[in-house]
């Protein structure tokens, strides 16, 4: 299966395209919803996907893949993980976005959110974090996922997605804490 | 002149010897310690409690030579929920005298707090504080402390002995050192507590206890990850004390809910520990890649035959003979052989919740 690649299509006027990969299919929607009500001057189109690779024969243009990451489940950062492979490395340059949700709960295996932040930083990709329970935090989110698609997508004059991710990627403190973990 | 200068000179000469009595470790934070101690501040503040990724295997081994059995056998069998403690400020061992009736008296002008005329309700509160010695590993941790509260009901018969209502304890054992030498010395660190018994005596306790040594009591749960810990640790007793089964349960998101059992039996799970050890090369301390390997295996044959991932839940509860725990912080330890290891990591758990 050959990989995703963010150029293979020509790109539609004032159209910007994002997709939302998440394993359990549980916060795509909510979140889907909120990004269309919200957008009123372009047309946004929100495509899901449980899982990449995306199917050969359909592939639309995609300007911003996004990787919903539910801490509380390992399943969900081992499928990002897998999905991760079949993407271009030209989505590294700023196309790429993590989100994840669950971080403030006090259950949860902090090596999770560990390696996720590693694996963020790695890519050089922001890491957003998502209260996915309230409309507020649903709205917050979808704004800030916005915020990243118009620029991703070209339509912020004298913005490209690499110069923004030069500016939002995660990085990973050069700590001796952080550097005993692996 | 020369008495100004001596007393610029002085607290310098005291504090010197005190600074370089502690020794801070070797990682890079310790400098900050170091630091924030010149300037005044606590020096626990800064430091760091790492997330341990391997720890020595744990023997079984008796403990009733060191401690009284009797006190063993007021905490082995119950089941404690468990919460962290932030360091006591001015707690003494040698009060706990004192406390007892301190304590006691709080309880008593709680209870009859609003109580115009007492119908039924308990009479008074003996309350006993015991140090538990011989627990503590190591000459840093502080020895536990075992709150007993007894009381009696206002219709009891005349010569009816009192009721033991609540029991509690407070421990440290194989507590960080770093952590722990960087205490300054008014304070007691005893991270870890756990709880049996009526829910409002809990609550009374530990508000005695923020009251009187200005410390903060918070729920401790047990993330996957320890309890994962703890199901490798019990499966490589197996040889030395029976099992008897390795009991795991996950809850899956789905609709509806799906909570899961996992029952193994204690010679196949020890053959899989096993095997992983041997693999690994069998060496005196036990990685977190094994512990999780040891797990993902269970999962994965659980996979072939229900096709379940069990990964994308949450590990809520384990349970052997030797104890059980659960995701929410409640603990049952049912071998005294173990009960060492297990509150060492437990005391982990709650040290990684301190303010640093």
């Amino acid at each position: 299966m050959s990989l995703l690649k963010p150029l293979n299509k020509l790109p539609e006027l004032n159209t910007a395209n994002v997709l939302l990969v998440e394993n359990e299919e549980l916060f795509q929607k909510k979140l889907a919803d909120a990004i269309v009500l919200l957008e009123n001057n372009v047309n946004v189109i929100v495509r899901l996907a449980r899982s990449l690779p995306l199917p050969l024969e359909s592939r639309p243009r995609i300007d911003l893949v996004v990787f919903i990451v539910h801490l509380n489940s390992e399943q969900s950062l081992l499928s990002a993980e897998a999905s991760l492979k079949h993407l271009d490395s030209s989505y590294f340059l700023g196309k790429v976005c993590f989100l994840v949700t669950g971080a403030r709960c006090g259950t949860l295996p902090y090596e999770r959110l560990t390696s996720l932040k590693k694996l963020a930083a790695t890519l050089n990709s922001p890491l957003l974090m998502t209260e996915d329970r309230t409309t507020e935090g649903v709205n917050t989110v979808a704004q800030r996922v916005l915020a990243v698609l118009r620029v991703a997508a070209g339509l912020v004059p004298m913005a490209t997605g690499l110069y923004l991710s030069s500016l939002t990627r995660c990085t990973v403190p050069t700590d001796p804490d952080w550097q005993n973990q692996d | 002149m020369e008495t100004r200068l001596s007393a610029t000179a002085t607290p310098r000469n005291q504090t010197a010897p005190h600074r370089s009595s502690k020794s801070y470790g070797f990682s890079r934070r310790s400098l900050g310690v170091e630091l924030t101690s010149r300037l005044g501040c606590t020096p626990g503040q800064l430091t760091a409690v790492r997330i341990p990724t391997n720890r020595g295997i744990p023997k079984p081994r008796n403990i009733t030579e060191q401690v009284d059995p009797e006190h063993i056998a007021l905490i082995v069998k119950k089941e404690w929920k468990l919460s962290y403690v932030t360091p006591l400020y001015q707690f003494g061992h040698t009060q706990l005298q004192s406390y007892s009736r301190q304590l006691a008296a709080f309880l008593a002008a709680e209870k009859q707090q609003g109580v115009a005329v007492e119908v039924g309700q308990e009479l008074g509160f003996k309350v006993v504080f015991t140090a538990v010695l011989g627990l503590a590993e190591t000459d840093d941790d502080a020895e536990t402390v075992l709150i007993q509260i007894h009381s009696k009901s206002a219709f009891a018969a005349e010569g009816e002995a009192a009721k033991l209502t609540w029991s509690g304890w407070l421990s440290c054992v194989s507590g960080d050192v770093e952590y722990l030498r960087s205490m300054p010395p008014d304070f007691t660190c005893l991270p870890l507590f756990g709880a049996s018994g009526a829910e409002s005596l809990t609550t009374l306790v530990k508000s005695w206890f923020e009251r009187t040594f200005d410390c903060y009591f918070g729920p401790l749960a047990i993330n996957s990850t320890n309890l994962e810990w703890l199901a490798a640790l019990w499966t490589g007793c197996h040889p030395d004390t029976n099992i008897r089964y390795l009991k795991l349960a996950w809850t899956i998101p789905a609709q509806p809910p799906l909570d899961v059992s996992y029952t193994v039996h204690p010679q196949d799970a020890w053959e899989l520990w096993n095997s992983i050890r041997q693999e690994s090369g069998l060496r005196d301390t036990v990685d977190i890649e094994e512990v999780s390997c040891f797990i993902k295996g269970l999962e994965s044959h659980l996979f072939r035959h229900f096709r379940i991932y069990l990964s994308a839940g949450t590990l809520t509860k384990v349970s052997t003979t030797l104890g059980s725990a659960h995701q929410d912080g409640k603990i049952r330890i049912t071998s005294s052989d173990m009960m060492t290891s297990v509150l060492a990591l437990l005391t982990e758990c709650a040290l990684l919740k301190m303010p640093v």
